[in-house]
């Protein structure tokens, strides 16, 4: 109870805490639901299912409200603890820290979106996806761009409708069962065209989310107008719980239709992997940049989850791991870029790894981890993901692998022109120790993660052998 | 009631409450001892309708409360609003617990003839007393045709008691066409009552012109008898001939769905957006209606519930910004000025829009899935109607959380009623939808 519970409390404190401390009371939140994340990471062993909360009672129609987790679910939630803590450092000493209703909403979403990973019960999940959504988009409305409404109400609008879908889903597979507990809803027997259509409406709700080509005009503008806690936000946690959706509820809930839908989800993952970084490719505008190559980053995932055998879904978690901090360190330091020079047109920077090389070394390794160099975590989870698509086909192999090729261009490019060259300013402070401190821990858990994954391997394991088996098994039933 | 032709509000307005309130707990009383629950000459008080009653009395109560402060603005008329809101009560009452066709029409006439004469208590105001005329003489007419369609109604089945209606409809020797024509004026002049297409017209302009806290009141009480009064009348008598409305209802609740929505998209004034949202509103709960099931009843009050807990809220918000013009501009900044405002405005905003955990989820939730077995397609579509429905809820949102600073508007303070019953609303949209019976 009290790993999602946490954030929840503490928003409330943050609400009324004085405006001089209102910023460490955030960050002590998010640390102290970290701290009790890791708990629970220390007392668990991987092969087993903790619950909760299972109330035994449930309101009309099905709604049973269990939560708990297994492997995959820990993992996100250590996750999700992680960024959060990251988030809140990496803006300690702003401005939007001393406000209120920043840090409450920050905390609000992450409780949210440790109910996702918790959620236990079709419409649990739904709730808590909902709720996901008001939190990310105040902090967007309120302290963005100038120009926020028109982006902002699209996304809002795009994503509401896609969860409208997966609500529709839930709702025809509650005919199927006799209420929306995970394990009754797994034991729904569907028909292949019935599992079809509750599948599709699971996938229009995640691909929105992703999001994945052709679903994914919101998201570079959304991502430019928010301020950096949101598009971090938006970036290294909002769009994982499509992907875990993907891997929790998606398919193993409805496989009769796997077979079908994998080939459309993993074309449209590869069009988005090479869309997006060509595209990025010719972005001026940093923050722009780093939203289409974070498209790009996640149709591989996407697409490498609906193979769904052991190596791809290990290679994906990883992957997500390694996406999520190396979008934060992205878009930190694009916002730090923003806001010393007052511009994101990367023509405009130039030189500023000569004035600040601390920032520009940091800078550098991070972008590095993007681009994937080995012993980066970013290495081993491509590399799993890329074996897993290259035999599936070799065609589809080959088109996911000009990700790398591509990815090292934008990325590279980007670092080049405005790090290198001549200064084009004539002061550029270095970063301050709280930045320092939040990219020193995102590169510390991209390299142990790069030199060690079977830590992630081993932790999600068991549950995705449960997982695989579940979705093996029904196939066998429904021929 | 009479004491409220006295001249001192806050006498009225105390006896108005406490008569409520006594009223309210001996529902409950009832609930929990239900060898209480009393029955005679065409009024009867199962469980179904206490409940529905308990929510009627709630609304009214919190209505009266926020809007005090208008009342008492001309004290010699208070005692009247207040006691025309509760003539108007009583006859909502009498709707919801009819077990007689001709009770049920006197009922509705208690009920409407206050509110007529409520809808233009702006006396200086145009759009008041034209508001009063339109609800008034549309209003006669669907009256016309219930009375006429009820006749039918007899003349096809000899009865106007509902159990010996149900049990000649069972035996299924009634007469056809005679039934058939009856049944649909019946199902027209209902509709006209809760403000569905194609019989909405009058909603925008009356919703419009009506003092702002009567308009509260007919988006909760009136909706609510109307709508529970059509679902006992159809879901539950008229259930045997089935196939002679369903196909038509099917029809209007698309229709009314799109209607509202779609109108709502663009408009600019508060109440008008508030009208057409209760349109489309109207045609979610019809879907209650149209599924036979025990479980409707429920659905459809959860829903009502969430429904009127939203409007009032914001009908009060509404009193306290307290624009002549009504503009949704003028809730520019509203969060900023004051928050906790800015929050039950935001709920139940968000809860119109079926936003989850709110109330208005769970109505929609239980209605939308109750009804997907039988009418998959017409939960699609509503649905999609959802969707569009976000669009406006939205940018009514986006307006009130502006940070951008509107144009100096006097700090908003409403009086300690009003706030409880906003804090009343909020608790309502919070947890309302947990409720199980």
């Amino acid at each position: 109870m009290e790993l999602f519970a946490l954030p929840l409390v503490f928003a409330l404190i943050a609400l009324v805490a004085p405006k001089s401390k209102v910023n460490y009371v955030g960050l002590i939140g998010a640390v102290v639901s970290m701290v009790v994340s890791f708990i629970h990471v220390a007392l668990f062993s991987p092969d087993q299912y903790v619950s909760l909360f299972a109330p035994d009672f449930m309101l009309p129609l099905g709604l049973t409200f269990k939560m708990g987790y297994d492997g995959i679910g820990l993992f996100m939630v250590v996750l999700t603890n992680v960024i959060t803590t990251l988030i809140l450092l990496s803006n300690l000493n702003r401005e939007i820290a001393h406000n209120r209703a920043f840090n409450a909403l920050v905390l609000l979403m992450q409780f949210g979106l440790l109910g996702v990973f918790t959620a236990m019960d079709g419409i649990m999940f739904y709730i808590f996806w909902e709720l996901t959504l008001v939190p990310i988009f105040l902090i967007s409305y309120w302290f963005g761009a100038v120009d926020r409404k028109k982006p902002l109400m699209k996304f809002f609008i795009y994503t509401f409708v896609g969860s409208l879908a997966m609500l529709l889903s839930f709702m025809a597979l509650g005919t199927y069962s006799s209420s929306f507990a995970y394990e009754d809803l797994l034991a729904a027997q569907l028909t292949a065209k019935t599992a079809f259509w509750v599948m599709g409406g699971f996938f229009l709700a995640f691909a929105i989310k992703i999001p994945l080509f052709p679903f994914h005009t919101w998201q570079p503008d959304t991502y430019t107008v928010s301020p950096m806690a949101g598009t971090m936000l938006l970036s290294a946690l909002m769009l994982k719980m499509a992907l875990y959706g993907m891997v929790r509820w998606m398919i193993p809930i409805a496989p009769e239709a796997l077979d079908e839908l994998s080939c459309l989800v993993i074309t449209l993952g590869l069009i988005g992997v090479v869309y997006a970084a060509v595209i990025a490719i010719k972005q001026t505008d940093i923050k722009r940049l780093f939203a289409f190559a974070s498209i790009s980053h996640v149709g591989l995932i996407a697409a490498g989850i609906m193979l769904f055998n052991k190596d791809a879904l290990s290679g994906a978690f990883i992957q997500i791991a390694n996406h999520s901090l190396v979008a934060l360190g992205l878009f930190l330091a694009a916002d730090i870029l923003e806001r010393r020079m007052g511009t994101r047109n990367i023509y405009d920077l130039g030189g500023v790894a000569k004035l600040a090389p601390k920032f520009g070394f940091w800078f550098a390794a991070v972008a590095f981890a993007s681009v994937s160099v080995p012993l980066t975590s970013g290495f081993i989870g491509e590399f799993l993901l890329l074996r897993g698509l290259y035999n599936y086909s070799w065609i589809v192999g080959l088109v996911a692998g000009t990700t790398l090729v591509l990815g090292a261009v934008y990325t590279l490019r980007a670092y080049q022109i405005s790090m290198f060259g001549a200064p084009k300013m004539e002061h550029f402070a270095d970063l301050t120790w709280n930045e320092m401190l939040t990219f020193f821990i995102i590169m510390l858990i991209i390299l142990v993660l790069g030199i060690y994954p079977q830590a992630i391997i081993d932790f999600v394991g068991p549950s995705l052998d449960l997982t695989i088996e579940t979705v093996k098994g029904t196939k066998v039933i429904v021929q | 009631m009479f004491l409220a032709m006295t001249q001192k509000p806050l006498l009225v307005l105390a006896t108005a409450l406490v008569g409520l309130s006594v009223g309210i707990g001996l529902m409950v009383n009832q609930w929990y001892n239900p060898y209480l629950l009393f029955e005679y000459n065409g009024l009867a008080y199962g469980r179904a309708e206490v409940i529905y009653a308990v929510a009627a009395m709630s609304f009214a109560l919190l209505i009266i409360a926020g809007g005090f402060s208008y009342f008492k603005r001309e004290p010699e008329h208070t005692g009247e609003y207040i006691s025309l809101i509760l003539f108007s009560l009583t006859g909502a009452l009498c709707m919801i617990g009819y077990t007689d066709l001709f009770m049920f029409f006197i009922g509705l006439e208690i009920l409407s003839i206050p509110v007529y004469v409520l809808a233009g208590t702006k006396k200086k105001d145009l759009k008041s007393s034209e508001a009063a005329m339109k609800y008034f003489f549309t209003g006669a007419f669907a009256t016309g045709i219930l009375l006429f369609g009820t006749a039918w109604v007899y003349g096809a089945t000899g009865t106007f008691d509902l159990r010996e209606l149900s049990n000649v409809l069972a035996e299924g020797t009634a007469n056809g066409p005679l039934l058939f024509v009856g049944i649909l004026m019946m199902m027209a002049s209902f509709l006209f009552k809760v403000g569905a297409a194609p019989f909405h017209f009058w909603g925008p302009d009356v919703y419009a012109g009506s003092p702002n806290i009567i308009t509260g009141y007919m988006a909760s009480v009136v909706k609510m008898a109307g709508l529970y009064a059509f679902m006992k009348l159809f879901t539950y008598v008229f259930a045997p001939v089935s196939d002679l409305w369903s196909g038509a209802l099917f029809g209007m609740i698309i229709l009314t769905m799109f209607v509202g929505n779609l109108s709502a998209l663009r408009q600019t004034k508060f109440k008008r957006l508030l009208a057409y949202s209760s349109i489309s509103n109207a045609g979610y709960a019809l879907m209650a209606t149209i599924i036979i099931s025990d479980a409707s009843l429920f659905n459809l009050w959860i829903y009502l519930l969430g429904y009127g807990f939203a409007v009032i809220a914001l009908i009060v918000i509404s009193l306290v910004v307290n624009d002549e013009s009504d503009d949704i501009e003028s809730y520019k900044g509203i969060g900023r000025k004051n928050p906790w405002i800015g929050v039950v405005l935001v709920l139940s905003v968000l809860s119109l829009a079926g936003v989850p955990p709110l109330a208005g989820f769970f109505g929609k939730y239980m209605v939308f899935a109750s009804a997907f077995e039988t009418y998959p397609i017409l939960v699609i579509l509503a649905v999609i109607n959802s969707g569009i429905g976000v669009f406006y809820y939205l940018r009514f949102v986006m307006i009130a959380l502006s940070s951008e600073d509107a144009e100096q508007a006097p700090i908003l303070k409403p009086c300690v009623l009003q706030w409880s019953v906003l804090v009343i609303c909020a608790l309502g949209l919070l947890l309302s939808g947990y409720i199980t019976l």
